[in-house]
């Protein structure tokens, strides 16, 4: 029950801010971007606030677990994208002007097409990245609170609707930054508690493997989905199994059991095929890539003032996300050892949740588990914020525009429709769900802002050659992977993570349409222009040329800084 | 007869001009001295953001080959801890927090002048 409070804590204070958020709200600016006033450091904790989903909190110490200590490499990919973004887009992409990614697409290639393209391939990274965060909300509220997981989902959807639709991005840049600082401290004083506390013999443990063959105290085991143990056969989802001490531990079919060779391999072997090397490539590319094109995290940085502060605020973010990335690793190291039964279960992803308890049964226990709780949905809160402003945006502001009451409006029917969809997905895998994600921004809107940034014969026509290429290649393996039949070594790898191969076909594509068609004119003038650097001293003293011409024709890049003479 | 225009501050022509956007519309030239120097930042942004981006690459194929290659790093220990779950764990992050304040401090070099 305690920590059922510490989440209602949490949405309070987030809703809180947010209302906070509304008295300056007045334009569509302001509910999307924060009227851009924010400045690096805020910026960054925002950003790394609002990367830090259940996926990070939860979810990778859950692979660690269930998967092996390769995991680790997702992390690896997720901060490595943010330099990808500090080298190629951040800067340029500010000094678009543009709101958001359908709006790049737009005011550099001055395709209407394009701009629709685009909204929906937010739309579709958006489902694939929304659901597993309101699956893994529900299955941590079901967890610690024992309420039914279609519960614990709609009352994420619920907080989430509601801050976003009082507040906008404005409040959602403190609620975002104001949680990392909550996350950091509630992910990392855990973890330092738990390495102080636990025993020497868990300690040793920890660090000397062993594959978990014997329960070593009585253990009960609530299956959350469906399994197939060896021996025992199919167990539904829901049904609980009673193991006493010293019992062999069964094997689950499809998975590798914690402690064991496979286990320790520091590589990612996805399904068992056997290509450990090709497997973690293929997720770094992935997550690499991906971060470079997720919508949400584009247009946060948007809420700068110029390119200069969203570039530092790229490199900031490195080192944030490099500080919390350091613990995942202990969590799933000492998981193992504590809470190993949970890989049997289907809900790995709650091991981090489940830790303190098995350390200390008292108040310390209960504390820490409610910390962590709270800690996760925050997590929770700030990635969903910012995914369903970005897919709100997409619908009221490129599908069909309309004005502020549009897109409140919009944001509670898409919570509503990310809810429902969330329902279905308990069985699915939740480090897969998120980077498929990954996948089809890696392959749609990284080479569509690499390309546009820094080529100036990609044409229209390539763009979307190239983006809808992208788009049907990665949704079509993973279609195969949901639906398809079982498939095995190479040709699994390539369709559960399809990244190796989807991102070069669409960056081809999109070359080679272009090649064949002619650039328009103004084309060299509109990449031009991403890569002309704000005046320093704009209203004063303009360096160069006639002051009012100057004035007139560079009003339209820099207009923001000009407005604000006082900072 | 002379044009009839409307006097309104550059912000609201500019707000107008923007709502016609949707329609056929020019994009608007640069100054010649903003394309000159857009041009020279363009070329040198490029030249050393391609250094950055052999690092980083480097990076995430070499530690993988690395672990591949080299399995032994498992039995190897600094304070009890496998080095490769240093490598994978820890070594990353530093690393990459100094390829971007480099990469960071070159970038803005470039615009300083």
């Amino acid at each position: 029950m305690v920590p059922a409070l510490a989440v209602a804590a949490v949405i309070g204070v987030t809703l809180f801010i947010g209302l906070r958020g509304v008295a300056a709200m007045r334009t569509t600016s302001d509910f999307l971007v924060a009227s851009r006033r924010v400045t690096p450091l805020l910026n960054a904790c925002a950003v790394s606030g609002e990367y830090l989903s259940a996926a990070s909190f939860l979810g990778v110490a859950g692979l660690v677990l269930k998967n092996g200590m390769g995991a680790l490499w997702y992390p690896v990919g997720f901060a490595a994208g943010y330099i990808l973004m500090l080298v190629l887009v951040a800067a340029p992409m500010r000094r678009s002007g543009a709101l958001t990614v359908p709006d790049f697409a737009e005011a550099r290639l001055a395709s209407p097409p394009l701009r629709k393209l685009a909204a929906v391939v937010v739309l579709v990274i958006g489902a694939l990245y929304l659901v597993p965060q309101f699956r893994t909300a529900g299955l941590v509220l079901s967890v610690v609170s024992a309420t039914p997981y279609w519960l614990g989902v709609a009352l994420a959807g619920g907080a989430v609707a509601a801050t976003l639709a009082l507040g906008g991005m404005r409040a959602a840049t403190y609620v975002q930054a104001f949680q990392f600082v909550l996350k950091l401290l509630l992910f990392i004083i855990p973890a330092i508690w738990l390495l102080a506390s636990v025993s020497d013999d868990v300690r040793d443990k920890a660090l000397n493997p062993e594959e978990f063959t014997h329960f070593e105290r009585d253990t009960t085991v609530t299956f959350r989905v469906d399994a197939t143990l060896e021996p025992g056969g199919f167990v539904p989802a829901g049904s609980r199994m009673e193991f006493p001490a010293g019992s062999q531990v069964p094997q689950v079919v499809g998975a590798t059991p914690p402690g064991g060779d496979a286990w320790q391999l520091p590589l990612l072997d996805l399904n068992g095929a056997g290509y450990p090397l090709l497997g973690t490539l293929a997720v770094l590319i992935a997550t690499s890539l991906g971060t470079m094109g997720l919508p949400h995290v584009i247009m946060r940085f948007h809420t700068s003032p110029d390119g200069r502060a969203a570039r530092r605020t790229a490199a900031i973010t490195v080192g944030l996300l490099g500080i919390f990335y350091l613990f995942p690793g202990i969590y799933g190291v000492l998981g193992r050892v504590l809470v190993p039964h949970l890989y049997l279960s289907g809900a790995a992803d709650t091991a981090v949740v489940a830790m303190p308890l098995q350390v200390d049964d008292g108040w310390r226990g209960t504390l820490f588990t409610t910390l962590l709780t709270a800690g996760a949905f925050a997590a929770f809160l700030a990635t969903s914020l910012g995914l369903l402003l970005a897919v709100s945006g997409a619908i009221a502001h490129d599908l069909s525009p309309g004005g502020l009451g549009r897109l409140r409006i919009t944001v509670l029917a898409a919570a509503a429709a990310v809810v429902v969809l969330a329902l279905f997905a308990a069985p699915l895998d939740a480090g897969l769900l998120v980077t498929w994600g990954f996948t089809v921004a890696a392959s749609t809107f990284s080479p569509l802002l690499v390309l546009g940034i820094w080529w100036p014969k990609l044409t229209a026509a390539g763009a979307i050659w190239g983006v809808s290429v992208g788009l049907l290649s990665s949704t079509a393996a993973i279609a195969v992977t949901l639906f398809g039949p079982p498939l095995s070594g190479v040709l699994a790898i390539l369709t559960t993570q399809p990244a190796p191969w989807t991102v070069p076909l669409a960056a081809i594509t999109m070359v080679v349409v272009s090649l064949r068609g002619r650039p328009p004119a103004w084309a060299m003038t509109a990449m031009l222009r991403l890569h002309l650097d704000e005046a320093r001293e704009p209203m004063f003293q303009p360096r160069r040329g006639d002051r009012s011409a100057w004035y007139a024709r560079r009003l339209s890049t820099v207009r923001r800084r000009l407005r604000r003479p006082g900072r | 007869m002379a044009k009839r225009v409307a006097v309104m501050s550059p912000q609201t022509r500019l707000a107008h001009s923007r709502r016609r956007l949707r329609g056929r519309w020019r994009m608007p030239r640069l100054d010649p001295d903003d394309a000159e120097r857009a041009q020279r930042n363009y070329r040198m942004q490029r030249r050393r953001g391609i250094a950055s981006l052999v690092l980083i690459f480097a990076m995430l194929l070499g530690l993988p080959l690395l672990l591949r290659v080299a399995p032994w790093l498992t039995e190897l220990r600094v304070w009890a801890i496998p080095v490769s779950w240093l490598v994978l764990a820890v070594l990353p992050y530093p690393l990459m927090s100094w390829l971007a304040a480099w990469q960071l401090r070159r970038a803005e070099r470039i615009e300083d002048r």
